[in-house]
């Protein structure tokens, strides 16, 4: 008797997607931090567990949704799940982070994070169906024409970068913007090289090339992130893996995982390698740009030159992509992958912009934090006045106790009761909040608070729109 | 080769290359570079409805038909980014070309497509 199991693709239901995530994030490694930055364990992210039963990461976020906190809580879990494919190591060796280490890697938390990783990426990069779309009969010649084209653009300072400029404090606008980078940069060329291993042609051993650059040609002085992170300590900032995991933008973390979720997801290679062109050939350009900017920030101590060699390099990369790698590949599988290929250009765009819109908005929020604090009072007043009937959410903490950072889907009013909040919108960015006072937080813009009194309590009205509460 | 970038809807969605103009539609059955001019009599293609049960569009003239298929099989490689669109022109050179802007039907301007 014959037997013909019928195949069924792997998805969670929404019920069993929800308990699949809060199993993974519940691993000892992910709960909350009792500090702002993790001190040199690279295994230790928050991932706030408590938060994650009340999230439905089966339907896929839209593009007006994607600073949402459901995202961001996304693009942590999906850093965590991609980056227990690489390997990190304590700066100072063990000691007691070997128990975490063997947790990072062990087969359970890899494989909880196998089950949730498909769900997670089609809520978080599922907006880029409706984002990009690829039409008509593309050749070899139009794609190259395409493709070419970016040479004509004109480059424009971004808006991240005169965010900087503009700051009130460029020094601290500067210092959270390289943070920005570590997820991408540390591990830089990581996420390209699943795309190198197999066995695939000349196009694989064109690809290998670009990774022996970025890997310093096996000298350690010169790989990239060695360069990146002569960077950070001659801005004061520590090199220990996600030191500053709780500054991280979601939409800093979209940008890296998008290349993970490219790379991990082999059936989108050609999609990869749109992605590739397009950022290997923007850097140019943008590191220039960036090299100067932190020059005129930090002066002459700031080591940039992590950005001046890919000023050079990257020139040779944009050529390589395209004549090396994406002609090339066009030729060996046909033209019908070209749609991808053009699909993840384009893709690569919008999310670019998506992380420069939220940067610059972050730094208006932190430069705003006096603003923000003074806005409590007219809101305040609104509230008592009954223009505006929110959902109130009660809270008593005690001293030391760290909401760690997150954001939220609306504007909120913080009101403290009693007690001192010390209240974060970014590193290096606090206001303090007595009894009485409190602060206007702005929706999508990360935050978190401590509290620096022996009991505070306070409220959190979710008002949606702060202004609906001003006269 | 000429790779132009236009509007989706609104001022400047009309692309003039060598005196032909194109717009992007948006329909239920999928996206494309449209010719503005339909290609029997140059009736105006950019306000042709879709004809019902068929994936054909109906120029308003003479009601030609022409296949919403072929358009977006064969037509002008183009993509879509949110409210951009970037075209290749296969026959056309850099100082042939201009911008406009010319109405669409309701079957064509993507509010029948639900994103």
């Amino acid at each position: 008797m014959n037997f013909s199991p019928v195949y069924q693709p792997f998805e969670l239901s929404a019920e069993q997607l929800r308990e699949a995530a809060l199993h993974f994030a519940s691993n000892p490694l992910y709960l909350d931090n009792e500090e702002w930055e993790n001190d040199d364990n690279p295994y230790r992210r928050q991932l706030r567990p408590q938060v994650l039963q009340h999230l439905d990461f089966t339907k896929k976020l839209s593009r007006s949704e994607i600073l949402n906190y459901e995202s961001l809580a996304a693009q942590r879990l999906l850093t965590t799940i991609y980056e227990s494919d690489l390997m990190f190591l304590p700066q100072s060796g063990f000691g007691e982070k070997y128990e975490d280490f063997k947790r990072f890697y062990s087969s359970t938390n890899r494989a909880l994070g196998e089950m949730i990783r498909p769900a997670l990426e089609r809520h978080s990069f599922g907006f880029l169906d409706d984002e990009v779309e690829v039409t008509g009969k593309w050749t070899r010649a139009s794609l190259e024409a395409f493709l070419r084209d970016l040479e004509n653009e004109q480059p424009q300072p971004s808006l991240a970068e005169t965010a900087i400029e503009k700051s009130s404090d460029p020094a601290r606008a500067a210092r959270m913007w390289l943070i920005q980078f570590i997820p991408d940069f540390m591990s830089e060329a990581s996420p390209m090289i699943r795309n190198v291993m197999g066995h695939y042609g000349p196009v694989q051993s064109d690809w290998f090339k670009v990774i022996i650059d970025e890997y310093g040609y096996g000298v350690h002085d010169t790989k990239h992130s060695t360069l990146f992170e002569n960077t950070l300590s001659s801005v004061g900032l520590r090199t220990d893996l996600h030191h500053y995991w709780q500054y991280y933008l979601s939409s800093s973390m979209l940008l890296s995982n998008y290349f993970h979720y490219l790379g991990k997801n082999h059936e989108l290679l050609f999609r990869y390698l749109g992605a590739l062109y397009y950022t290997e050939t923007t850097l140019v350009d943008f590191c220039r740009r960036a090299a100067n900017l932190l020059t005129s920030v930090f002066g002459e101590e700031a080591d940039v030159t992590y950005f001046t060699e890919h000023v050079h390099i990257d020139t040779h990369h944009g050529r390589m992509a395209l004549e090396k790698l994406i002609l090339p590949i066009v030729d060996a599988c046909g033209e019908a992958v070209i749609p991808e290929i053009v699909r993840g250009f384009e893709e690569f765009k919008v999310l670019a912009q998506v992380n420069d819109e939220d940067f610059a908005a972050q730094i208006e929020w932190m430069d705003g934090g006096p603003t923000n604090k003074a806005l409590h009072e007219p809101v305040w007043e609104g509230i008592q006045q009954g223009r505006v009937t929110a959902p109130i959410a009660d809270l008593i903490e005690p001293r030391g106790e760290l909401s760690n950072t997150h954001c939220h889907n609306g504007d909120e009013l913080c009101h403290i009761v009693s007690g001192t909040m010390k209240f974060v919108a970014g590193f290096n960015s606090h206001q303090i909040l007595e009894a009485g006072q409190g602060t206007v937080i702005r929706k999508n813009r990360l935050h978190g608070a401590i509290i620096e009194s022996e009991e505070c309590v306070y409220q959190i009205h979710s008002v949606g729109d702060y202004r609906a509460c001003l006269s | 080769m000429l790779v132009l970038t236009f509007a989706v809807s609104g001022a400047g969605n009309c692309v003039e290359v060598g005196g032909a103009p194109f717009v992007y539609a948006r329909t239920t059955l999928g996206s494309f570079v449209l010719p503005a001019r339909c290609s029997h009599r140059g009736g105006p293609l950019h306000l042709a409805r879709v004809e019902p049960g068929r994936a054909r569009l109906i120029c308003p003239w003479h009601e030609q038909a022409t296949s919403v298929k072929r358009l977006a099989r064969t037509g002008i490689p183009a993509v879509r980014r949110g409210e951009v669109v970037t075209a290749v022109f296969a026959d056309a050179t850099p100082d042939n070309w201009s911008t406009g802007h010319l109405p669409l039907s309701p079957d064509l301007d993507g509010t029948s497509v639900s994103v």
